[in-house]
């Protein structure tokens, strides 16, 4: 496996066109098999910081790197790295209503790969193994609008799978999922890491996150990064985490 | 903390004005309600005969048969062929009182449409029932017809127009009732609609129930604060809410690209393959092509 | 408006396709050349919001409520070709799913609704708006003006596919297969209603609906062209181009009637005329019919004489006179508009 970083941001500074700046100088590295937590209050740019890396978005100065190469939108939208980085990256959105976009689950798992040019059987194949690892196998043929909360996430997660990523963007993934759900999208992301997947979670739930990363990156409420590394020492000072607006007062 | 002010504290509200009948937001927000009942419906049950058959099956079928109908003239045939809606519609074990409720609804309703036709004044023809004659009615400077029928003439053209209305509303509730939206979207494709646009129906149908319940959240929370005549009326409401839907339209749009994009979206659209002809597709296909042929000869 | 199936002729109804196929085209390779990739799918909700649009209950006055339609706020949210593909989706979806209007009749619909009533408040909105920046009453204005208009052009073709049926499918004794109502009867009842009452209702909706995007989120308001880059996607002189095409035109108005022996159109007789169909001339038609003395009675001058050529030539001529007051009159308003403003 090759060691070389997955993600390489360096002094990236973004802001949408008329608005102020959502993230300001940022830099991060992110290296295969790890698992980060991006941890910030509301409103630092931990969403704006995904979107970067998934190559959604652009940054103004600085620069976003990936498997070695700079993202770039022509490099993305025409190149064959484009379609391999689509297929590599999966990136969980906070709303599963935007990201179920297809009439029914088991379309919706058929998305990526069908995109990617797999052959009809192969796509099948995955469809199936998707469903049966997530459990969701009785939602096939349910359209996206009759799910919960919790089987929207598992069906989500689940049409990223097909696409076999090698790293997964989570912004968010246990925000307003019931606690049996929690638990189960839990213990498949471990499952998943466990295989080598690489994370990146976006979150501001201190509870979670010993579960969720083993380093984290604090983005303060001034868009810039406020301090980085293991979570243990992050969830130890409570300075900054006060300064950061993701504790009440400082324990 | 600050101390509440005085006109916070429970109690101190105003009595606002009794405002009298139903508010047209409760109607606003029913019908939407409504439209949001009739969109998450489940699936038809895949038995019964329509069901089975192949959705390109019955989009030419329909096609096919609505078209014949639109060349018909004779009301006997147009007669036989509603009738047979009703006995399709049986046959294949469809909701048959919400298509009854069509059944009638629309012929009543292109009746009302067609009163004026059997007049003498519209259609000319020999009378069969004289209305009034010899009267020197006026309204203001128009003076009425000296007599007015109403013709054979007359209601022969209204009955036709009424049965074949009536025919084209059942053939198309036949099809629609009982394939699920989408696989009716992805057999417009036979005809030769491309797939892009098909997908654009397909993305439509799947957040319309999105932005309806918007739309009928919207109304409910407006209701719930109406305590007295609102400042710029009704229309105010309906521009701020339709503003606001737009909103939500964009931010929805704008994330649902972003996430097809995420999967892989470059901008062509691959479906997967549909399911197999069979036997019975090709007999109803061929059936209703040929009944366009026929009505296409004696038009 | 939506017209279901049944009242409008084979003919008419595949008029109706073949006139919408290029339009729909067009449409959608305009709209992937102007819109970036990543907004192609916002075409589709774009039309999910056109059909909740239209079933936004306006309560009028009376007590009972109308319905605006909002296709001239989608064309001048999303710009006019991608309101062509948005409406046209709503509408097929109406129609499919919903039965509210035909399958045959389905491209007539889409031209009234989806390409005239877009087109025509989307240029209006234009030539009112002019250079003015996106958050100027100018902009309310003519939306507003653009909703009316647009609604009743609609209401206008509508009015006249119903009104031709008479005269174009009729079996052997002359009698209507289709729609029996002819062109003054159609006209004047779908004109007006829409003329006194959907009209406002259309102008009302569109006009406050864009004011209050103006002052809640105006980055999603079109970005107007007086910012100083050339309009990329508004050239004049197409549509002056085109308007002189149609009006070239006019005289196929007397050439089709006088090939196909059809005569005056069902129900548009003058008094002369009906005397000698009825034999007697009805004292009210005869002393209504002089009230106003038109200045070019029946398109053409009264020292033409019968001649095909020289009444084809008063044809276009009255259709230029026609064409040149309307967008007159509108240019005139424009100016208007633009005199209180300061540079």
């Amino acid at each position: 496996m090759s060691t070389e970083a997955v993600f390489q941001v360096s002094g990236v500074t973004f802001a949408y066109p008329g608005f102020p700046p959502c993230l300001c100088a940022v830099d991060l590295e992110v290296a295969p098999g790890e698992r980060v937590a991006v941890l910030g209050a509301n409103g630092s740019g931990k969403s704006t910081l995904l979107h970067l890396l998934d190559g959604l978005h652009f940054a103004q100065s600085g620069r976003v790197r990936a498997f070695g190469q700079v993202l770039e939108e022509r490099l993305l939208e025409t190149s064959p790295f484009g379609s391999r980085f689509r297929a590599q990256v999966g990136y969980l959105f906070q709303n599963s209503e935007a990201m179920l976009f297809c009439p029914t689950v088991a379309e919706e798992l058929a998305f990526g790969p069908l995109q990617l040019g797999l052959p009809a059987a192969e796509v099948r194949t995955r469809i199936a193994d998707a469903l049966a690892l997530l459990e969701i196998g009785h939602l096939q043929d349910r359209p996206p609008a009759a799910l919960s909360a919790g089987e929207k996430k598992r069906v989500a997660l689940a049409s990223l799978l097909t696409l076999s990523p090698s790293v997964l963007l989570l912004d968010e993934p246990t925000a307003g999922l019931d606690p049996r759900s929690q638990g189960l999208l839990l213990d498949l992301l471990a499952g998943l890491h466990a295989s080598g997947l690489t994370l990146v979670t976006a979150t501001h739930d201190l509870d979670l996150l010993p579960e969720l990363a083993e380093r984290v990156v604090v983005l303060g409420e001034d868009h810039r990064v406020a301090a980085e590394g293991p979570v243990k020492d992050i969830l130890a000072d409570g300075p900054l985490l006060l300064r950061a607006n993701l504790v009440r007062s400082a324990r | 903390m600050t101390a509440l002010p005085a006109w916070l504290r429970p109690g101190t509200s105003p009595l606002a004005p009794h405002r009298p009948g139903r508010s047209h937001l409760r109607r606003g927000a029913e019908a939407l309600a409504a439209r949001l009942g009739a969109l998450a419906r489940p699936a038809p049950p895949p038995s019964g005969f329509l069901a089975a058959l192949d959705p390109r099956a019955k989009v030419i079928g329909g096609l096919c048969l609505i078209v014949a109908a639109t060349l018909t003239g004779q009301p006997l045939v147009l007669a036989l062929g509603y009738t047979g809606c009703l006995l399709l519609a049986a046959w294949s074990r469809l909701p048959l009182r919400r298509f009854l409720a069509l059944w009638l609804a629309v012929p009543l309703f292109s009746a009302v449409v067609m009163l004026p036709a059997t007049l003498d004044v519209v259609t000319p023809g020999h009378p069969l029932l004289v209305l009034w004659h010899d009267a020197a009615w006026r309204i203001g400077a128009w003076r009425l017809p000296s007599a007015l029928t109403v013709t054979d003439a007359g209601l022969l053209a209204a009955g036709r127009m009424v049965l074949r209305t009536a025919l084209c509303a059942s053939l198309a509730w036949l099809v629609a009732a009982s394939t699920p939206p989408v696989r009716l979207f992805y057999g417009l494709r036979v005809l030769g609609v491309p797939s892009a646009f098909v997908m654009t129906l397909a993305l439509m149908h799947r957040y319309l129930a999105v932005l309806v319940q918007a739309a009928h959240d919207l109304h409910l929370a407006r209701l719930s604060r109406t305590v007295g005549p609102s400042p710029g009326g009704a229309l105010a409401f309906v521009a701020a809410g339709v503003g606001s839907l737009f909103r939500r339209t964009h931010s929805l749009g704008r994330s649902v690209c972003l996430a097809m994009l995420s999967r892989g979206y470059r901008g062509e659209v691959r479906l997967l393959d549909a399911p197999r002809w069979q036997a019975q597709d090709w007999l109803a296909s061929l059936t209703c092509c040929l009944a366009l042929a026929a009505a296409w000869w004696w038009r | 408006m939506h017209i279901p199936d049944g009242y409008l002729s084979p003919q008419t109804c595949a008029a109706g396709y073949a006139v919408m196929a290029p339009f729909w085209a067009v449409a959608s390779r305009r709209v992937k050349a102007t819109l970036r990739l990543r907004q192609v799918p916002l075409l589709a909700l774009g039309a999910a919001f056109t059909f909740v649009v239209m079933m936004f209950n306006v309560p009028i006055p009376g007590g009972t409520t109308g319905h605006a339609v909002g296709a001239v706020l989608v064309a001048i949210l999303l710009g006019p070709w991608a309101a062509v593909i948005a409406v046209s989706s709503a509408l097929v979806v109406q129609a499919l799913l919903f039965g509210d209007g035909g399958i045959t009749a389905l491209g007539a619909n889409c031209f009234n609704i989806a390409v005239v009533m877009p087109f025509v408040g989307w240029g209006t909105w234009r030539l009112v708006a002019g250079k003015a920046p996106a958050g100027s009453p100018r902009h309310v204005l003519g939306a507003a003006l653009g909703g009316y208009l647009g609604l009743n052009a609609a209401a206008l073709t509508t009015a006249v596919m119903f009104g031709l049926q008479p005269l174009i499918a009729h079996d052997a004794a002359g009698r209507p297969l289709y729609s029996p109502f002819g062109l003054k009867v159609a006209v004047t009842a779908i004109g007006l209603e829409h003329l006194l009452l959907f009209g406002f209702v259309e102008a009302a909706v569109t006009g406050l609906t864009l004011a209050w995007l103006q002052r809640a989120d105006p980055s999603l308001l079109p970005v107007s062209s007086g910012d100083g880059a050339p309009s990329k996607s508004f050239p004049l002189w197409r549509l002056g181009g085109g308007l002189a095409g149609l009006v070239l035109l006019a005289p196929l108005g007397l050439y089709l009637p006088a090939r196909l022996g059809a005569g005056s159109a069902w129900g548009e007789w003058s008094a002369r005329e009906v005397a000698r169909l009825a034999g007697f001339m009805p004292e009210g038609l005869r002393r209504l019919g002089e009230i106003w003395p038109a200045p070019l009675p029946d398109y053409a001058s009264p020292a033409a004489g019968a001649g095909l050529p020289a009444l084809s030539l008063w044809y276009v001529l009255s259709a230029a006179l026609g064409c040149l007051l309307l967008v007159g009159s509108l240019w005139g308003v424009r100016r208007w508009l633009a005199r209180p403003e300061s540079p």
